[in-house]
């Protein structure tokens, strides 16, 4: 059975939607800065420029939420845009959070803490469930909404779930992918790693420091030929392939040879029924910290005999967490659509173990059939995705 | 049908490792406490004096369904509702109170949702697919669906559970934004289902959000499966102002398990047990613990 992808919408540090990401995609211009915001100061980050209220403003958006919600129900809605919700079309969202409503809530627990007046309604908008039902809300969906919490590898997991139901029968059509906003509580949380780079964080290289954190959400949107049948929308791109494994090896970190993300990208080439050769581009999880990227290396050596191109856009977006892995497949999507293949910024030289060098260039090609896209989480959570052209 | 091959539950009544729980239970008291087994024979001590209590309930909960049927899972699925809230706050305390540049980092590790499923695969040694599900009060019936999923995709053994805990300030929270009906609690119910017949099977699971009319749901959702109200035995609601037959059993899940949004897990283990104490046929969990949002799930015995 055909999954097809009829939508995508995003959000991050390097655009509000599809032109503008692309734009600083073939600009090497990059959405991290230095913060001065009052939950990541200090750090680079790649921060939305804009507050609460002003996207509320720009995008015409009434619904009290948080503002994991808001980026959610951003990029969602550009992704279902011109999509209709019928009676015969069973529709779903899957959506990918990590923090939920944390950043609204870290703060009135603060003042709980200081044995302040805290507004206890705030913490309505604390579960990550009801961030997905206020998406959900404002798409017009109510036949299925779920929430997939599996840290960093979370939108693509959401993915993952979408796409089945779809197989299993259970649902015609599906908005799925994630959405995480910065807060203080990750931000503390990945300092006390210690995982952070003070500087630009830099992908696969050999000095490589650790990872800059971002925001943002991605969605796309998934159709049975059923739907299509009835929808006539326009196919972009198959979901041709995914998988979810685990390392199980530490709840932190990656195994070094990366057991579980190569058990995931071999099970994804394998649903695709493709051969590790057909694969055109790798958009890697690449977060920058020195595990993450030699685990991952070793493990793409170890599937791949001669390396495709590959790279980790977190060079542009920083890392956003349980949206990565839709922010990603949307750039995926793209890579099909027009044949690019993004640059990995921050480059220099490649680890000593593995000497990958990632692609350095904007590329255009003619034609792209298949690009694979990793997302890692915390307890070892790995999963892939293969999007290939129709 | 989706057969139930073990069950291991750790919640506020005598449900672990007991045979079959219906003459265990009583109406949960105000302030009665989680009934814990020994850890220690299924955690190392190290490890478990890091891990917070439904960490606890799930690593023992797998374990135990794991030795019970002496296979490895093909898949593991997990719901929680509030995720790993101890660790959570304990983080938001550290980091919010502390002055200085280093902080320990384990309890935001163990904050994240997937903690208990993660700690599962590292548990078990397990590298199957590890997802985990958080709906509100429909947390374990996503995890359910996706368990019916993966046997329908060939997997053989699936883990499939959920776990949720209280902490002093969800206390707070009541009865605010928080019902007070009921005693907060603290529980987790695991279960082991595979295509292989048992005594008892999951037909189906549905959920439904936007709810209008919950009896209307229950009765197409049940004639799907050529069943009409008055064929099930027995329902064990979450206080649900449902109009039910007279010949069915009517029984609030809630009053023995305590408010938990993943409570409904508690409710498949006590309706299992029930249809073999019994010697009944059907039953039915609705969960609508949370207002328009209701979970329905149908079970049968193989062999009444």
């Amino acid at each position: 059975m055909n999954i097809y992808i009829t939508g995508y919408g995003l959000i991050s540090s390097i655009g509000k939607n599809i032109d503008e990401s692309l734009s600083s995609l073939k600009n090497y211009s990059s959405g991290i800065e230095e913060s001065n915001l009052k939950t990541t100061k200090g750090f680079k980050v790649g921060a939305i420029k804009a507050t609460n209220d002003e996207l509320k403003k720009e995008f015409n958006i009434k619904t009290d939420c948080s503002r994991t919600a808001l980026l959610g129900i951003i990029a969602s809605k550009q992704a279902f845009y011109g999509h209709n919700i019928s009676k015969n079309i069973r529709t779903g969202l899957i959506s990918g959070t990590s923090v939920g409503g944390m950043d609204t809530s870290e703060f009135e627990y603060k003042k709980y803490l200081e044995s302040e007046k805290h507004d206890i309604n705030i913490y309505q908008q604390h579960s990550s469930g009801i961030s997905s039902e206020q998406i959900a809300f404002e798409l017009g969906i109510s036949d299925f909404i779920n929430t997939i919490s599996t840290a960093c590898s979370s939108a693509a997991n959401a993915i993952i779930m979408g796409a089945r139901m779809i197989e299993n029968g259970f649902l015609d059509r599906v908005i799925v992918g994630g959405t995480d906003s910065l807060t203080k509580f990750t931000t503390s949380g990945f300092k006390s790693l210690m995982i952070f780079d003070e500087e630009f964080c830099k992908p696969f290289d050999k000095s490589r420091k650790g990872l800059n954190l971002g925001e943002g959400a991605g969605y796309i949107v998934l159709e049975s030929e059923q739907s299509i049948s009835s929808t006539k929308k326009e196919p972009l791109a198959l979901l041709s392939g995914w998988s979810n494994a685990s390392d199980s090896f530490h709840q932190t970190a990656s195994s070094p040879e990366g057991f579980g993300a190569q058990l995931s990208m071999l099970e994804a080439l394998n649903k695709a029924k493709l051969k590790p050769e057909n694969i055109d581009y790798i958009n890697a999880h690449g977060t920058a910290t020195p595990n993450n990227d030699l685990s991952e290396s070793y493990a793409i050596k170890k599937i791949f005999k001669s390396t495709p191109p590959f790279s980790s856009t977190k060079s542009y977006t920083g890392h956003t967490l349980a949206a990565s892995g839709g922010i990603e497949a949307v750039l995926s999507t793209l890579s099909i659509q027009h044949g690019y293949i993004y640059p990995n910024l921050n480059f220099k030289n490649p680890i000593e173990e593995t000497e990958l060098t990632p692609n350095l260039k904007f590329i255009k090609k003619n034609k792209i059939n298949h690009v694979l896209s990793n997302s890692f989480g915390f307890g070892g959570n790995n999963s892939t995705l293969i999007i290939s052209s129709i | 049908m989706y057969y139930i091959h073990a069950i291991s539950s750790i919640t506020h009544q005598n449900t672990f490792r007991i045979d079959n729980i219906i003459k265990e239970l009583s109406p949960i008291k105000e302030n009665s406490n989680l009934i814990s087994p020994d850890y220690k024979e299924f955690i190392p001590g190290a490890a478990l004096r890091r891990l917070s209590p439904v960490l606890r309930i799930g690593l023992t909960a797998a374990i135990d369904c794991k030795n019970k049927i002496g296979k490895k899972f093909d898949a593991i699925s997990v719901g929680t509702a509030l995720g790993c809230l101890r660790d959570t706050e304990k983080f938001l305390k550290t980091f919010h109170t502390s002055t200085s540049d280093f902080i320990s980092p384990t309890s935001f590790i163990q904050s994240t949702h997937n903690t208990i499923a993660g700690q599962i695969s590292l548990g078990l040694k397990n590298h199957a697919y590890n997802m985990t599900h958080t709906q509100n009060n429909l947390s374990f019936e996503m995890a359910l669906i996706d368990a019916i999923m993966c046997i329908n995709e060939g997997k053989i053994n699936v883990l499939v559970g959920s776990a949720d805990e209280k902490t002093p300030f969800l206390e707070l929270l009541q009865p605010k934004i928080i019902s007070k009906k009921y005693p907060l609690s603290t529980g987790g119910s695991f279960f082991s289902i595979s295509k292989t017949k048992n005594k008892i099977g999951i037909i189906d699971v549905k959920t439904i959000f936007n709810s209008k009319n919950t009896e209307l749901e229950i009765k197409d959702f049940l004639k799907k499966h050529k069943y009409e109200t008055k064929d099930i035995d027995v329902i064990l609601h979450s206080d649900s102002n449902i109009e039910i037959p007279k010949s069915c059993h009517f029984i609030n899940f809630l009053k023995y398990s305590g408010l938990y949004y993943s409570a409904s897990s508690f409710a498949l283990h006590f309706a299992h047990d029930y249809l073999i104490s019994k010697n009944k046929n059907s039953a039915l969990i609705v969960n609508d613990i949370c207002i328009d949002k209701v979970g329905l799930i149908l079970i049968k015995s193989n062999e009444a």
